[in-house]
């Protein structure tokens, strides 16, 4: 017991056991930060892990074709949004069922990068690490979140911003509106498949950034499938957080958190079993939606298809 | 008396304003589905500070000639002009650029905003709470229409949202209004509240007003002049001020009408409650010892958010009786009729069926008690559209036509065939998907379905919402007849009519619970106006 | 989550015209109808068109990747049909790809949207390992009970999605989602471990596990020089079964309702959690069955090895999605799909990397729902120059 509760002591107390979540955390914020948006407009995005693993191929290639980083950046986000728009249009142009091109998308994304990135092998520059003095130096947390690669900084402004747009703004209105009662935004004017497009679309620029990010800061370089499937943690972080900003944040953060827990391990010097760490965040997810999702609202008409006239 | 043939205005007065100020003129709209004819060459104008009725039965026509006017609808042919200019209304939007705007009766308020959010909705302006809620404010004071700006929608009545409705369309100033029969989800108290408002839109601010409304009563009280459509046509234009109650219902209707026995449908309040009077159902000895079939006990629900749906609420229907539970819309009948189907399970208290207690947790265990709904949404929960018909017909009974778990496709058939005959339901094959089937024929269905299964009680909720006269009628007769045949009927009106016609005895509802309780022949419309509203009497 | 949102058999929206039952106001009915040749012309149309440039932007990415578009092609044909043997493989792959859609296709009616299928999968053949490596009884029962316990594993983790959905409220497209991470662990856990599935060999680099018992495979039969695995009749049998349940049963009955309209189930007496929970568990047992069927099949090889699952239940889950929910089409579907797995085999002798099978499976993918799209776009307008 007392060897448990110092083990507790010491994975709370190591630097690397923050800043190793705040890097795990930080692609899925990213990525459900858009996730939130798409749903609040009333789509399931199934194919957010294409669009993140899309944006990171795009982002190693571009990074490969200039050697800047900056550029892999735009290409990652561009990347991301091009999956989103096949996703957008299909589904709220066309009246496509969402899931079937979601995961039809995600075939395409995994094949298609392992693909490419077999026969181009772009080469990536990582980002470099930028320290914030003074606020870098609070102990414990300060690394975790101050003296980081630039690009997770990104995210520290892209939160205010979204809650800003949907909460602050006419578009973010018309966007919950969109997804509570489409009929009533049709009936007000509002156009509703461009409302659900678009958020589609901006979770494809969110997540182009989570993939961005992935290459570009988290690892390094782009691996075939190197998501396996963590792109779906940010959908169960929606989830769980209710359809809330906040909560799907703190989502992020609980499975970022469980993500970390075998590279903490190892630095700290534990043994624990491997399969059981990589499967831990996954069963935290759903332990968490077990005790959470039983309570929250989600927004009415999420993954309805809307059809004008049904009055 | 009006010709019904003659579709021109009568009074001099009235063509003498139609030479220049028409603010809206329709001339020829015709609008098709398929074979089927909605609008057949409508002309209509509307004029500055008048009233104008649209006085129609259900499936005449006007709610698709109103959806033409706002751009939710394209017509097939024919042209609207605005202030005598030509246009061509693509969308809602586009409409509402022109000045018209229309008061919905459901399908326009996002339930978890705020009112201000309702209200702002759609107007390409950037978001500013403070100045969206002094507007609220300040339109709401001067139409007397008291809301609270900051309020959620989902947690205000029916007569508030509405108020919030007319709130956003007269936020933006519209010049030509529509409101689509906007007095039945008020109390009497509020729908004379609801004309003098607008009184004060039309003549004071000089607006062209349509009243979109199947109902007598309201086109009588409350309009200038009346347009009468049916059959998707226009068959006689006159000034209120000539027109009886008689006539209209003749034109309406298209044929000869005794305004006593079918008042109730035509919506003249005064005739029902005189009728109630003189010539009540005088309840007989052996009425008042037959059995209680359906008895719910002290039933108490709250929904999600924790919300009271129903309060202690105890009501009791005996064998051959119809009850009838008034109240206006959102005060707990849609759970009370969901707890009996089996739909919701209550909090606390409890469902007894001929005396004996049945859960409401299971489902299908009230409708294997023996009780039949007729359901306020027939496509939420009466029938499933993309089956057939015979499938509809036979879904609740599944025993009875199959063999060993395997479906008997001639029996299924044969039973069908069998129901339509006797409820005289129009389809072009048992075999013909439900969706096809127009909405009276759909009632059909599912009443046919109900009854056939020999319930001992029937909930019929909002039974005749949305059906034409003649098709009112026949749901009435049924209703009847089933309590003649020694079923309890339960039946849950936001219509006063239907609920005085039908009734021996009525229940108002208000906030969940019974707040009072009377015999037919003792009925008192001011009464039962407070009551559902409210108020103590 | 409700019918409307599951992957429902419906790949469009079909309500994109109006009935004049829709809006209360029209009593009379619609028929519309244009004659049956200008109807299917242009539907069929618009589907060779979509595929064609599917294919042609696949040839594309092939070229400009310094391959060869035709020997791509060809060497798909090569490997799924043309070679001696191959129509074998291909129909014996078709097999376990069929039991998945068959059972994507219950849940589906359902109104549940089971994508987890790939892990029920893996979790299936696992367990057929596990018995088919130890028991130790003729042939004929080793088989039976093997196969079983596929199904059954399966059917427990779909189980647990069910379990969690009807209970909490947790929306079964995530978390059987979420459950198929987690088999990939367990199963990868069981091939560490002698007592589970690990190998016997000493060689370290080994991730296999034992090889099955030559009577716990499935037996075939010779037929023109292919060899065809019963595993096939299964499936089809299972598929036949599925097919004829869903429309003439009272169950099947039952269960459509509640993907249809859950209120007026309910109403009817339908219990969403047993019915529907009963679906999905089986569901997740004919994609356990899959994984046995694949395992003892003998097309991989005669062991459980980590990611044995290989797609078989994402391509099931498309192959029941394009089928529209219809057994009848998934048959030949699921032919398809697997005529473009046995067809990769034979890519990397053209030197393309074999992963444009995958991209050429998507396209086509796409390709037919946009064809859908467009089929009802089509449609639309036809409707309306009818009516004016």
């Amino acid at each position: 017991m007392i060897a448990f509760g110092g083990a507790i002591w010491e994975l709370l107390s190591s630097d690397s056991t923050y800043a190793s979540t705040m890097r795990f955390s930080t692609l899925l914020a990213f990525a459900a930060i858009g996730e939130w948006i798409a749903e609040r407009a009333g789509t399931i995005n199934i194919s957010v892990e294409g669009m993140i693993l899309t944006g990171a191929f795009t982002a190693a290639l571009g990074s490969d074709l200039t050697g800047n980083v900056w550029v892999g950046l735009l290409f990652g986000v561009l990347g991301g949004f091009l999956v989103a728009y096949v996703q957008g249009t299909m589904s709220h142009r066309f009246g496509t069922n969402q899931f079937v091109v979601g995961l039809t998308l995600n075939v395409l994304a995994v094949g298609l990068t392992a693909f490419l990135d077999a026969q181009i092998e772009p080469k990536v520059g990582p980002a470099g690490i930028l320290r914030i003095p003074g606020l870098a130096s609070i102990p414990l947390i300060g690394p975790a979140l101050f003296e980081r690669t630039w690009i997770q900084y990104m995210l520290y402004p892209l939160i205010p911003l979204a809650w800003w747009a949907v909460y602050r703004t006419r578009w973010g209105l018309e966007l919950r509106c969109v997804g509570e009662n489409p009929q009533a935004g049709d009936v007000s004017g509002i156009d509703v498949s461009k409302r659900r497009r678009q958020g589609v679309f901006v979770c494809g620029l969110c997540a182009g950034l989570a993939g961005a990010y992935l290459t570009l800061g988290h690892t390094g370089s782009f691996t075939a499938n190197g998501l396996n499937g963590r792109g779906f943690l940010a959908l169960a972080a929606v989830i769980f957080g209710g359809w809330t900003l906040k909560g799907a944040l703190g989502g992020a953060l609980i499975f970022g958190f469980f993500q970390a827990l075998s590279s903490v391990f190892q630095a700290l010097g534990y043994k624990a079993n491997a399969q059981l760490l990589t499967a831990l965040p996954y069963v935290m997810a759903l332990i968490t939606m077990l005790v959470f999702a039983h309570r929250s609202r989600q927004p009415d008409a999420l993954a309805r298809p809307f059809v004008r006239g049904l009055t | 008396m009006s010709d019904t043939a003659r579709p021109e205005p009568i009074s001099a007065a009235a063509s003498a304003a139609s030479a220049a100020s028409a603010a809206v003129r329709l001339e020829g709209i015709t609008k098709r589905y398929g074979q089927v004819v909605a609008c057949d060459g409508v002309d209509l104008a509307l004029y500055a500070g008048r009233i104008h009725g649209v006085l129609g039965e259900n499936g005449a026509g006007k709610s698709t000639l109103m959806k033409i006017l706002i751009g939710l609808i394209q017509p097939d042919e024919g042209s609207i002009s605005i202030r005598g200019e030509r246009q061509a209304i693509a969308d809602p939007l586009a409409a509402a650029d022109l000045g018209i705007a229309m008061v919905h009766q459901h399908y326009s308020l996002v339930e978890p905003l705020t009112v201000w959010e309702n209200v702002v909705l759609g107007e390409p302006v950037a978001l500013n709470r403070a100045k969206a809620c002094e507007r609220v404010v300040a339109i709401s004071e001067r139409y007397g229409l008291g809301v609270d700006p900051l309020a959620t929608v989902s947690r205000l009545t029916a007569g508030q949202r509405q108020r919030v409705e007319i709130i956003k369309c007269l936020r933006r100033e519209p010049q030509i209004i529509v409101f689509d029969e906007p007095t039945s989800v008020l109390t009497p108290a509020e729908s004379e509240q609801l004309f003098s408002v607008l009184r004060t839109v039309v003549v004071d601010e000089g607006r062209a007003v349509a009243l979109v409304s199947h109902k007598l009563d309201e086109i009588l009280h409350a309009t200038d002049e009346v347009t009468i459509m049916r059959g998707g046509r226009v068959v006689d234009r006159l000034l209120t001020a000539d027109a009886t109650a008689s006539s209209l219902a003749q034109s309406m209707v298209g044929r000869p009408v005794s305004l006593r026995s079918e008042a109730a449908a035509l919506g003249l309040i005064e005739t029902v409650a005189e009728i109630a009077h003189d010539d009540p159902t005088v309840e007989s000895p052996e009425d008042k010892h037959a059995r209680v079939v359906l008895d719910v006990r002290d039933a108490t629900l709250n929904d999600a958010d924790g919300r009271v749906l129903l309060d202690h609420l105890s009501i009791s229907v005996r064998a051959g009786e119809i009850v009838g539970l008034a109240g206006v819309e959102g005060n707990g009948q849609r759970a009370l009729a969901d707890v009996l189907s089996s739909l919701v399970d209550l909090d606390s208290g409890s469902v007894l069926v001929a005396g004996t207690e049945v859960a409401t947790s299971k489902p299908g265990a009230l409708s294997a008690a023996g009780v039949g709904v007729i359901p306020e949404d027939r496509h939420d929960s009466g029938c499933v559209l993309d089956l057939s018909v015979a499938e509809n017909l036979v879904l609740a009974d599944l025993g009875g036509v199959s063999r060993r778990g395997m479906l008997d496709r001639k029996a299924i058939d044969e039973r069908a065939r069998d129901l339509m005959q006797a409820f005289e339901i129009q389809a072009s094959s048992p075999h013909a998907p439900m969706r096809s089937l127009s909405g009276g024929n759909q009632q059909r269905v599912v009443l046919a379905r109900e009854l056939s299964a020999q319930p001992r009680v029937l909930v019929a909720a909002q039974p005749t919402r949305g059906l034409d006269v003649g098709a009112i009628e026949y749901m009435s007769a049924r209703l009847r007849q089933a309590a003649d045949d020694g079923v309890g009927v339960l039946l849950i009106s936001t219509e006063l009519e239907e609920v005085l016609t039908l009734s021996d005895r009525i229940c108002v509802i208000h906030k969940g619970r019974i707040v009072g309780e009377m015999a037919q022949h003792e009925t008192d419309i001011e009464r039962l106006g407070l009551l559902m509203g409210g108020v103590n009497a | 989550m409700s019918a409307a949102t599951g992957i429902n058999g419906e790949i469009t929206s079909s309500e994109l015209n109006q009935q004049p039952a829709a809006t209360p106001t029209a009593e009379r009915r619609v028929r519309s109808t244009p004659s049956r040749w200008r109807q299917v012309v242009p539907t069929v149309l618009i589907y060779v068109v979509s595929i064609a440039v599917a294919l042609a932007l696949c040839a594309l990415l092939v070229s400009t990747t310094g391959g060869s578009a035709m020997k791509v092609f060809s060497a798909l044909l090569d490997g799924s049909l043309r070679s001696p043997g191959s129509w074998g493989i291909t129909i014996n792959t078709a097999a376990p790809l069929l039991a998945v859609a068959a059972g994507t296709i219950v849940a589906g009616k359902a109104g549940l949207s089971n994508i987890g299928q790939e892990g029920q999968v893996l979790l299936g053949a696992a367990a057929t390992a596990f018995i088919a490596t130890r028991l130790v009884a003729s042939g004929p029962v080793v088989i039976i009970i093997s196969l079983t316990a596929g199904a059954a594993v399966g059917g427990l983790w779909a189980l647990l999605a069910s379990v969690m959905k009807f209970s909490r409220k947790v929306p079964e497209v995530i978390s059987t989602l979420l459950l198929y991470f987690i088999a990939i662990q367990i199963t990868d856990f069981a091939l560490t471990k002698r007592w589970l599935l690990a190998s016997l060999s000493t060689d370290s680099r080994v991730n296999n596990g034992q090889p099955i018992k030559r009577n716990a495979r499935l037996p075939g039969f010779e037929l023109f020089g292919n060899t065809i695995s019963w595993g096939a009749f299964v499936a089809i049998i299972l598929t036949a079964v599925i097919g004829i349940a869903l429309a003439r049963t009272t169950t099947g009955f039952r269960l459509r309702m509640l993907g249809l309209n859950p209120r007026t189930a309910r109403r009817a007496g339908v219990s969403a959690a047993k019915i529907g929970g009963a679906a999905l568990v089986v569901s997740g047992a004919t994609a356990g069955l899959a994984g046995s069927l694949w395992l003892t099949g003998g097309v991989p090889g005669d062991r459980f090895t980590s990611g044995m699952s290989s797609n078989l239940g994402w391509q099931g889950l498309l192959v029941a999605l394009l089928a529209r929910q219809r057994a009848a089409l998934a048959i030949p579907m699921a032919f398809v799909f697997a005529a473009l797995r046995t067809g990769s085999q034979f890519l990397s002798a053209t030197g393309v990397d074999r992963r444009i099978a995958d991209v050429v499976q998507a396209m086509l993918v796409l390709a037919l729902l946009v064809g859908a799209a467009l089929e009802m776009v089509q449609k639309r307008r036809a409707e309306r120059m009818a009516a004016a």
